[in-house]
């Protein structure tokens, strides 16, 4: 896998790089670890500040190796520090691991990103789980956002715990949720439960919570959920009652079954997929001051 | 930059008339900030780490687009090599990224301090990990070095670094002594020229009137630190830019934990305003001569804040962070008594 990663990233790269970039970052690949280290970390004064737009067969390529990983819309320092960390050999565990943390310990922001980036890529996946959970009680923002989204290595290796944490901290932030791998399949009744109360303490402070969130609540309704339902349905928002009508419709639990049909047109749009949970998929929302 | 001086002298400024500049009991900010509406500021020399978010909201709020925080001696002498390197990694992380978020571009000079280079065990350690540091994005030179009591330990460690200085191609921030600063100061910039640092590399830092034209006379840039008590008063500064103009003369306020301002910038460009120094002049002095000294790194682009930094909403954080929930920095929310 590694290594179909390692020359798609490269193929990606190479399309982006003028000829000089991509002799210095070629050159660099191959040097000894320490020097591969410099680069990564050096990496801003060879390579221009430009995003990189992978074609969309390069996308479902990058998808077929590795599921849920994406480069979409990444500098291309990121993505070529990256790329330099899937070229150094980990054949000796304990080396390989001093070099990375080394790179952890002294990293600044934009270099936290490409490591965080780069976990689902690097040798002893389970070695990097305290670094990961870490990232997740990060306050930089791009930081959460490199672990947290677009990003299976959480999905593939937090514990429930720490899963809970990672989507808590994202609906606090008002971070886009359905960005995170995995959402629905790691949603879980201890989750559901905290969000309930969450809400709870939103609405109590005449805030709200963004709409996708009830999302998680899908498989696990009870008589507590089903109240938050009641209050969605009620609620001035259409986001809100649109969530509402989603969950029950997805639900296949009949007493919010019942409840959907009280609201005929609500039922109407989410039986005939008009409306869809894409359509509650916001990037930009601040529940805190205004409703979307 | 010349013609600039003797524009000076074809514009006579009050100096001319009277030896006192502007100096009323009741000058106020609030009343003369109107005076540099509109101009940006670049500190390039302010310790926020101890600093609050009311400074950078003021400072924002002044016009302060970008700013460099030079490593340095937090107070509480540190013990392990742990303590320095989690303090560099905050100038490039942390205090970055706290910076964004009041839409203030962020550099740092990295640097073994000369207070903590007495501590030769300690200090032979920090010398090994200063290179993972000095080449990081964003980093502008190496600072801020040079001397404190100038003793042996001082000078060695002046010199290693003035190499690695060398070897990354970073300018050289100098901090010179609070105690027989002329000295000290002729001192720092011989050893730099013997190293043979060209003094356009160099920014020498708290000058006052009895260094600056050894300073300037030898190419090196002179910068001034506007701090109460210690350092230099603005109005004192206002009389050094009217006798030597501009060139490469840069004014910081070095605000740390100390009694200081971070707006001493825009302060010290209002008396400037007051007492007929010409924009040009306040212009390079307070944002564009600094920007060009430490430019030499490559590592400013001035697009990244010229035209005010965007704060990117994908940056934003609103947990245990300094933008809490929805937050937007205001300075003027401070006159409302409803915290929400």
């Amino acid at each position: 896998m590694l290594e179909q990663l390692n020359s798609l990233l490269w193929e990606i790269l190479d399309d982006h790089l003028t000829v000089a970039e991509a002799s210095w970052l070629q050159e660099q690949g191959n040097a000894t670890p320490l020097e591969l280290m410099t680069a990564f970390v050096a990496a801003p004064r060879f390579l221009a500040k430009r995003t990189t737009k992978p074609t969309v067969a390069q996308n479902i390529e990058l998808n077929e190796i590795l599921e849920g990983f994406s480069v979409e819309d990444w500098g291309i320092v990121r993505l070529g520090r990256v790329w330099l960390l899937s070229c150094l050999d980990s054949t000796h565990r304990e080396e390989y691991c001093r070099h990375i943390e080394t790179l952890f310990d002294t990293a600044e922001m934009n270099e936290l990103v490409a490591l965080y980036s780069a976990l689902p890529l690097l040798a002893y996946p389970d070695q990097w789980l305290f670094r990961a959970t870490d990232a997740v009680r990060s306050n930089m923002g791009v930081v959460y956002e490199a672990i947290a989204l677009r990003n299976p290595y959480p999905y593939h290796h937090f514990s429930e715990l720490a899963w809970n944490q990672l989507v808590l901290k994202g609906i606090f932030n008002d971070k886009p949720l359905h960005l995170i791998y995995g959402l629905e399949e790691r949603s879980n009744e201890k989750l559901v439960l905290t969000l309930s109360d969450f809400a709870h303490e939103r609405w109590a402070a005449g805030r709200w919570v963004a709409p996708q969130v009830w999302r998680l609540a899908t498989r696990f309704l009870n008589e507590t959920l089903l109240d938050d339902m009641k209050h969605l349905f009620e609620s001035s928002s259409e986001y809100d009652q649109q969530a509402a009508a989603l969950v029950c419709y997805h639900s296949n639990h009949e007493p919010a079954l019942q409840l959907l049909a009280n609201y005929p047109h609500l039922q109407k749009v989410v039986n005939t997929h008009h409306i869809t949970w894409a359509n509650l998929e916001f990037s930009d929302l601040n529940t805190y001051v205004s409703k979307p | 930059m010349c013609q600039n001086h003797k524009e000076f002298e074809q514009n006579p400024s009050h100096f001319e008339e009277s030896e006192e500049v502007v100096s009323q009991t009741d000058l106020s900010w609030e009343s003369h900030r109107s005076l540099i509406e509109g101009m940006r500021f670049f500190d390039p020399h302010i310790h926020m780490v101890s600093r609050t978010t009311d400074d950078y909201e003021a400072m924002r709020d002044a016009g302060i687009v970008a700013l460099i925080e030079p490593a340095f001696w937090v107070g509480q002498p540190r013990t392990g090599l742990s303590t320095f390197k989690d303090y560099f990694s905050s100038l490039v992380g942390w205090e970055r990224f706290r910076s964004s978020q009041f839409g203030i571009k962020h550099y740092c000079t990295i640097g073994l301090n000369s207070r903590e280079a007495n501590n030769e065990p300690l200090a032979e350690q920090v010398m090994e990990i200063l290179p993972l540091y000095l080449y990081k994005e964003g980093v502008v030179g190496v600072g801020e070095i040079g001397f404190d009591d100038q003793t042996a330990a001082e000078e060695k460690y002046y010199r290693l670094q003035l190499e690695l200085a060398k070897k990354a191609k970073l300018p050289v921030q100098i901090h010179t002594p609070h105690r027989d600063k002329k000295r000290g100061t002729e001192r720092s910039m011989a050893i730099a020229l013997e190293h043979g640092i060209d003094p356009s590399w160099v920014i020498v830092d708290h000058n006052n009137e009895e260094t600056v034209k050894s300073v300037l006379d030898q190419g090196f840039w002179a910068a001034f630190t506007i701090y109460p008590f210690t350092k230099m008063s603005n109005e004192r500064m206002v009389k050094i830019v009217d006798q030597y103009g501009p060139e490469r003369i840069m004014v910081n306020s070095a605000a740390d934990w100390g009694i200081s301002d971070p707006l001493a910038i825009p302060k010290t460009a209002v008396l400037m305003k007051l007492n007929g120094i010409l924009d040009e002049a306040i212009r390079l002095v307070t944002y564009q001569n600094a920007i060009d000294a430490f430019a030499k790194s490559g590592q400013i682009d001035v697009n990244d804040f010229e035209n005010g930094l965007t704060i990117d909403q994908s940056q934003k954080f609103n947990g245990n962070t300094i933008l809490r929930g929805g937050q937007e920095p205001d300075a003027k929310k401070k006159n409302t008594l409803l915290i929400k």
